[in-house]
């Protein structure tokens, strides 16, 4: 059915949505990380230090998941529809905690007593990462979808795999979130980070090779990808994953301030591709493929004239605002 | 497997709780974002510094404003695919599209430059933190254009073809620019700057029946007052021309706006039902107050001009929940001229030498009539998207798709338990919001605050913040 360039703009709409999404992991996870770090604190003015390495920044890099569904939305209408149908559950979780979190750096920032802004925003950002995880793990697990309905129940996301994948995105975050904690602060707050990151650190890839071993034996489609031709390809990737693990590991032991966070960044993103790749060509396995899944030709060369086009200078902007907020944080506030 | 009729209703109500609570607070963040370049931009012109300081009072509102938009706005773009999957699918190639230009294209560039604007005030040089400034406003309003257009394709869907239930677009060009986009994109972003108008004119107002601040705020009531002389009449114009865009395309809609049963005979008028009461099951108005001949000019701008009634469409479909269709459009109408008229009331009194800073707070009927409007644009609005959406039913796509066909099929307590949370966060938002809006008004502008110097600095002069001493987390308090 698929056209060569049909098929060619699908893939390239695959590549530049997970491009999207490993932006999002990243940004919005050490984002979230934080928020789950300050469960860890009672202290108003390491709370009000830590929300505020995030304060000008947090909202852009929410805007990498509104993007990656429109973008979603609009390349691959099917995946959106069924997917979101099927997990409904975590989907509506993953909001609930986004929305309390976002409210909670300008009410608490207001507020006289800021106990429960402060418990919103940890919760609200625990509860986001851990519904981001349960929908990670349905999608691997695969979903129920015929004649392009969704037709499994409002529960069947849940099981013991994807609460594995929903621990290690959660240890994940609070990874990214402690490193990036280790670059904007000083003192205490920033020893705690260390310590945070490095047991996170072990967590992560605990629960990182756990999922890596237990999904070939599970899904067929995964051990097919992982035992067939790209077998020497796709192995490149647990090993820059196992090579950053150790420099990060040594980079704490040396109180690197930035090294930590880009290593966890490289865990992160060899992971993303290690999945986008075993995926491929499913979307939503073990039925739809990226080509059944995608809009005609014609919506995804305008969409990619419209976003793609984009990118780079979203990319540019956002990247300048951090160079404009550089550097430490010492006082509290929403700032 | 088909949505069953619970299941579809409680899809429909919660979008009607999340679309009407979300819609409260773009309109600020899309009209604000434009007066706070206005502010900005006399700044540096004048020199003055009371204009900064207006624009660091109002940009505090502005915050708390935004934090819960971007919080309410989440939900509307999944819910598209979590509740309406059917629907996601069958239009996803042009409306979902629509969605991710408008994240790529606004909220991106919304969100990349807002935290220069707020907090970065002596982080940046004034040019490059004007030209922040400005990208958060055009952000916030190309959103709005966006947003407009993809819902003017679900009333006039244009651009393409349905194949198997699934569109396919052949023409974007046509497809954006639809018989309503400009309609409803001009009358939609015209409401936002008109309630932020209000809503500011209202709260400046306020003041100075306190007599607080009154020279500080009356600066911002005029100013109001000068771009209220134009939105207010431009307003009327745009609503007008909505209406008759439903007349000709959506007369369904349109007869069931005016309460308007029977088709006119060919060469007779149309009546106007002033004030009734319509009655979907006896297929009438229960009572009624009439012009005659008044409803041919209003819709069709022809003494005889054919209106089509309701009786022309079988009653599945017609438009439900008519007298509520009926009187908020009464009710959005009467408040758009009631702007008008409270422009031209102070502008007689402006015109007059009535408004200056030591007698301004005399005139206290004038300024209630500015504190009890500020929730007034916000009430058309809502009055506004209910003729909008209410109006456009049973259709999800006019004349296309059913509401229902496009509903997923959820099971209808998973969808009670997840509107009930909507409806109790939500409601909690809005006592939060108030309680920290009027504390910020209560606590009022800091008139001393220094202007940072308009000229020099670097791209990136971090220098200044240094020997000032000063830091960001302070610049937000």
């Amino acid at each position: 059915m698929a056209g060569g360039v049909h098929a060619f703009l699908a893939e390239i709409w695959f590549g530049l949505l997970s491009l999207i999404l490993m932006l999002y992991v990243v940004l919005d996870g050490f984002d979230l990380g934080v928020g789950m770090i300050t469960l860890g604190s009672r202290n108003e003015h390491e709370l009000g230090i830590m929300m505020a390495t995030l304060g000008s920044i947090w909202d852009g890099n929410e805007t990498w998941l509104v993007l990656f569904g429109g973008a979603l939305f609009g390349a691959f209408p099917l995946v959106y529809g069924t997917v979101l149908h099927g997990l409904y559950v975590p989907i509506m979780a993953m909001i609930f905690g986004l929305m309390f979190r976002a409210v909670a750096f300008e009410f608490r920032e207001n507020a006289r007593r800021k106990r429960l802004w402060d418990l919103a925003f940890g919760f609200g950002s625990l509860l986001a990462a851990l519904a981001q995880g349960l929908a990670l793990g349905a999608i691997i697990s695969g979903m129920a979808i015929e004649n392009g309905r969704f037709t499994g129940g409002i529960l069947s996301w849940f099981g013991p795999f994807t609460l594995l994948v929903a621990i290690g995105v959660v240890s994940g975050y609070s990874l990214l979130g402690a490193s990036y904690l280790i670059v904007k602060t000083v003192g205490p707050l920033q020893a705690m980070s260390r310590r945070i990151a490095l047991w996170t650190g072990w967590l992560t890839v605990a629960v990182g090779m756990g999922v890596s071993l237990w999904t070939p034996l599970r899904f067929p489609y995964i051990r097919a990808k992982w035992l067939g031709p790209d077998l020497f390809w796709l192995m490149i990737l647990p090993i820059v994953a196992g090579i950053a693990f150790l420099m990060f590991l040594r980079s704490l032991r040396r109180y690197d301030e930035v090294a930590p966070f880009v290593w966890s960044i490289v865990i992160f993103a060899a992971s993303l591709i290690g999945l986008a790749a075993s995926l491929f060509p499913y979307m939503v396995p073990p039925n739809v493929t990226l080509y059944e899944a995608a809009a005609p030709s014609y919506t995804l060369v305008f969409m990619l004239t419209g976003i793609g086009l984009l990118l780079p200078i979203m990319l540019v902007y956002n990247g300048y605002q951090y160079l404009v907020f550089r550097g430490k944080i010492t006082e509290a506030g929403y700032g | 497997m088909h949505a069953v009729p619970a299941s579809i209703a409680l899809s429909r109500g919660q979008f009607a709780v999340s679309t009407s609570f979300h819609i409260i607070w773009p309109v600020l963040t899309i009209g604000l974002s434009i007066l706070l370049v206005v502010l900005e931009g006399l700044w540096l012109k004048t020199g003055n510094a009371d204009y900064y300081r207006h624009a660091r009072f109002w940009a505090k509102l502005f915050l708390l404003n935004f934090g819960i938009g971007v919080a309410t706005g989440l939900p509307l773009e999944f819910e598209f695919g979590t509740n309406w999957a059917p629907f996601s699918q069958a239009a996803g190639d042009f409306f979902g599209n629509m969605l991710g230009f408008e994240g790529a294209m606004a909220f991106m560039l919304e969100a990349g430059f807002l935290g220069i604007m707020l907090f970065g005030w002596r982080r940046v040089a004034p040019a490059i933190h004007f030209f922040a400034t400005c990208m958060v406003a055009l952000g916030g309003s190309l959103s709005a254009f966006w947003i407009m257009v993809a819902n003017s394709w679900m009333q006039a869907p244009a651009g393409g073809h349905f194949v198997d239930g699934h569109f396919l677009v052949t023409s974007y060009a046509a497809a954006i620019f639809n018989s309503n986009t400009p309609w409803g994109v001009s009358h939609m972003w015209v409401a936002a700057l008109e309630t932020s108008l209000f809503v500011i004119g209202g709260l400046s107002a306020w003041y100075i029946l306190r007599n607080r601040y009154s020279a500080f705020f009356l600066k911002s009531l005029k100013l109001v007052l000068v771009l209220a002389f134009i939105v207010t009449p431009l307003q009327i114009y745009l609503g007008d021309g909505s209406g008759r865009w439903v007349f000709e395309h959506q007369p369904a809609k349109g007869a069931a706006l005016e309460g308007h049963w029977e088709t006119n005979p060919e060469g007779q008028a149309a009546a106007w039902s002033v004030i009734a009461w319509p009655d979907k099951a006896a297929q009438r108005n229960d009572w009624s107050v009439e012009v005659p001949g008044a409803l041919s000019l209003l819709a069709t701008r022809s003494p005889s001009g054919q209106v089509i009634g309701l009786k022309k469409f079988a009653p599945e479909d017609q438009p439900p929940l008519l007298p509520l269709l009926y009187y908020a459009f009464r009710v959005m109408v009467m408040i758009g001229f009631w702007f008008f008229l409270l422009m031209l009331w102070s502008a007689w009194y402006w015109w007059r030498g009535k408004l200056d800073a030591d007698t301004v707070g005399h005139h206290r009927k004038l300024l209630w009539a500015w504190v009890v409007s500020i929730p007034l644009g916000y009430v058309a609005v809502e009055c506004g998207w209910t003729v909008r959406e209410v109006g456009r039913q049973p259709w999800v796509i006019y004349n296309v798709m059913r509401t229902g066909a496009g509903a997923s099929a959820l099971p209808p307590a998973s969808v009670a338990t997840t509107t009930v949370l909507f409806v109790v966060i939500y409601a909690l938002l809005m006592v939060a919001f108030l309680y920290f809006a009027a504390r910020i008004i209560r606590r009022g502008p800091d008139l001393d605050m220094p202007a940072p110097a308009r000229r020099g600095g670097s791209l990136l002069d971090t220098r200044t913040v240094r020997e000032a001493g000063d830091h960001p987390a302070k610049e937000a308090l």
